[in-house]
This record gives structure tokens, sequence and C-alpha cells, in this order.
């Protein structure tokens, strides 16, 4: 059924296939670290030692009452549930950042539980509903 | 109340912006293949004027291919 | 094989786009009433949620047009199919708008929502590398026209490109991106609510009428050009 110069195409696409996959393995371990966004506040916490001076990014939920705003800057902590990150900025935040909201936040970490963002985007999740949907649901609670 | 439409509850830029991109450079493509298109098929019936008249009718009723051409042509004079 | 003769299809074409012509503007119509003024806003990101209608489908488009390609591709290098090789040709534009089209529109969608036009994030980085595929794909039937090794080129093209498929489908899932994960699951319910799912499957009706109507068209222009190389031997 097969002849003989189909097997040989059948044979190049394969090659290709095998040299493709390698090149996948191999740009994948390179990149493990690269390729996730951000870290959550645990996997800061779990690093023995932090870079002081590089940039991160970190990204969690805001945590309920946290947020505390001043003239010039606001305070605030990034939870993940286990561990809280507290973060300084001053600057204008994205519409859809408020309390209970993921958020992703970059800067510099001062120490462990510490970091000075120069940058926050507001992260939102898959779900999409209108207000009286909303609050349909809330009630429910 | 059109105000109200085209503000987008503050958002209008976006929204707006979005939607009219995508409709220009969607009009844009069918534009252009259209255009590709008709000069084809009308240099295709330029070759075809080139071949002696009996040829011609000959392949005209045998082949679609040149009946939809010359159909199209036909429309456009 | 009578059915794929070139005078069989080129009559389904006319009477496709004819087809398409006459109901076009009534579902483009119906599509954007939909999407932008009869459908809800969102609870949490307002009148910025409709930009979704033109940004989903046009990306499910994009990924479904590469991976057609790419099988029309394999298919053709394989059997030597001579349709096939039309069919990947008259697909690649399009499917190359609307990749574009949907990181544009995306980035609209991102500004307004996330607070930022660009993020190099998993998602977006492995759609900016399909519209790089699309490239490649198009350049390669421009530079090597007359090759005779065409089909290899493209079929490692198509091999490459195929891989990066399933990681933009499950980049969302597998690494931690500011894009959010999908809302529509191929099984198991979505988590868009029905009142908007409305407008997104018209939207992409509407695009998809479309994506086949420039197909149809791109195709037979493809036909008279084979055609008319062969102009003499009718």
């Amino acid at each position: 059924m097969l002849t003989k110069k189909i097997k040989s195409r059948l044979f190049f696409i394969l090659s290709v296939v095998f040299i493709t996959l390698l090149f996948l393995i191999f740009v994948y371990f390179n990149l493990k670290q690269n390729i996730l966004y951000f870290k959550t506040p645990s996997e800061i916490f779990k690093v023995d030692e932090i870079k002081i001076n590089s940039k991160i990014r970190v990204g969690g939920m805001v945590k309920k009452d946290s947020i505390k705003q001043n003239n010039r800057e606001i305070k605030f902590i990034l939870t993940d549930y286990q561990k809280e990150l507290i973060v300084v900025y001053n600057g204008a935040v994205p519409n859809l950042f408020s309390e209970e909201r993921g958020a992703v936040v970059e800067g510099k970490l001062n120490d462990k539980r510490y970091l000075i963002a120069d940058r926050i985007l507001a992260k939102h999740d898959e779900n999409y509903m209108p207000p009286e949907m909303k609050k349909i649901l809330e009630n429910a609670k | 109340m059109i105000n109200e439409f085209l503000n987008m509850g503050g958002y209008g830029f976006y929204v707006w912006t979005s939607f009219l991109i995508v409709i220009a450079f969607c009009f844009l493509l069918y534009y252009k293949t259209k255009k590709t298109l008709q000069k084809y098929e009308r240099e295709f019936a330029q070759e075809l004027e080139k071949l002696p008249m009996k040829h011609r009718r000959k392949i005209a009723r045998s082949s679609k291919v040149i009946s939809s051409i010359l159909a199209s042509q036909n429309k456009l004079n | 094989m009578d059915f794929f003769s070139f005078g069989k299809i080129i009559v389904y074409i006319d009477k496709f786009i004819k087809f398409i012509n006459s109901i076009f503007f009534l579902v483009l119509i119906i599509g954007l009433s939909f999407a932008l003024i009869i459908s809800p806003i969102d609870y949490l990101q307002g009148d910025t949620v409709r930009i979704m209608y033109v940004h989903v489908p046009s990306a499910w488009i994009g990924l479904s047009i590469f991976s057609m390609m790419a099988i029309g591709t394999l298919l053709n290098f394989v059997f030597k199919i001579k349709n096939l090789y039309l069919f990947v040709k008259s697909l690649a534009p399009i499917g190359l708008l609307f990749t574009c089209l949907s990181i544009v529109t995306g980035s609209l969608w991102g500004k307004p929502t996330w607070g930022t036009w660009w993020a190099w994030d998993a998602r977006l980085t492995s759609m900016l590398i399909l519209m790089l595929f699309y490239v490649f794909f198009i350049i390669a039937f421009k530079i090597f026209k007359e090759s005779e090794n065409l089909p290899k080129i493209l079929s490692a093209i198509s091999i490459l490109g195929i891989v990066n498929i399933p990681i933009i489908k499950y980049s969302v899932e597998w690494w931690s991106t500011l894009h959010q994960p999908a809302s529509i699951k191929i099984l198991g319910s979505s988590s868009i609510h029905s009142s908007m799912l409305v407008p997104l499957f018209l939207m992409l009706l509407v695009l998809l009428l479309y994506c086949a109507l420039i197909f149809l068209m791109k195709y037979k222009t493809e036909i008279i050009k084979i055609k008319k190389q062969n102009i003499k031997r009718l």
C-alpha cells in the first residue's frame, strides 16, 4: 500500500517531529523558571536567599480590609491564603484592583515579607455574568 | 441615550476601537481578495479572446470553470 | 475522484459565495446588535466584556485554522494531493488576520482590565509565536514558490508550529499567567452566563461565514491561476 516514496516522506516527518521534541524539552528545562509569570507569597517565603535588588513578580489575592491609602502611597497585603506579603506602591492602580480580587505586583523585595512595587496589574477570573446574576449568587451564599 | 451607548460606561474607546479594527481589517482583506480574483478572471477572459472562435465556443461549453469565469465577466461588463 | 475536479468545485464555490453574500449582512447586524446593545454588562468589568465577543472567536479561528493548515500540509507532503495544497494556501491569510486581531483586541481588553497593554506571560507569548509561524508559512509560500522543496519546508514549519497549539490552549492551566483560565471547556460547563454566550456564538458565526467567504474566493483564484497556465491545452 505504502510506496517507497511515501515511506521516505513519512521518515522525514518523523525525524522533524523527533528534533522538535528534543528542542522543546531543551527549551522547557532552560525556561522553567521564566515561564511562570509570577510567584506566590509562599514560594517567596521558601527561597533561602532573596535577591534584594532584582525585580520579581508576585501574584495573589488582596487581603480583605488590608488596603490602607494615604495621599502618597497605597499599602496592602497580598496573600495566597498561606503566607502573606506586605506591598507598598505609589501610583495609580488599575480599575479592577480591589480587596478580595487577584493582583500581580512587580517590584523589589525588601525582605521576605515586604515588597516595594513599581507596577500593579489586576487579575480577573474566568467567570462572566450580569450584575443581577452576581447578586442572586451572593444572596444564596 | 446615544451618548450613553457611545460612552460604554467609560470604556467606549477600548470597545469601539476593537470592534472598528476588526471590521476595518476584515473589509480590507475582503477588498484585496476580491480585486485579485477579478484581476485573474479578467486576464483569463482576455487569454480566451485570443483563441480561435470555434475552439473557444467548444471549450466554453465543456468546461465549468470557464463558464463560471465568463458569467462573472458578463456581469461586470 | 470526479467530485474533486475543478469544474465540479467551482460550481459549488459559486453557489456557496452567493449563499453567504445573501445572508451575511443579516447575520452581521443580528450579531453586532447582540454584542453591543442587547447583551448585559459584566458585574466586574462593565462594558469591556463586549471586547470578548470579537477577541475570543478571533483566537479560536486563529488556532483552528493553523491546525487545519498543518494537517493539510502534512497530508499533502505524504500523499501529494494538489487540492490540499490549494486549501492550505487559501487558508493562510485568514488565519494570520485573525491571530493578529485576537492579539490587538486582547491588548485593548487588557489595558482597562489588567492595567497593561502587554505582558510576557505564557499565553500571550505563545500566541505571538503562533503569529510568527503564520508569517513563516506565508513567507515560505512566496520565497520557495518554484522550489521542489516547498512541501518539505512547509511540513517542517507545520510540525514546529503545531506543538505550539496545545501550549497555547493549556498555558493558562500549566503555568501561572496574567491571562485568566479558559471559560468555555470542551468537556464540562462554561463559566460564562447564557446571556453572554448568545452574542459570543453569534459573533463566532459571523466571523466563520466571513472566513468561508474569503477562503472560497481565494480557492477560486487559485483554480483560475492553474487553468490559465493550462489554457493552451484546453
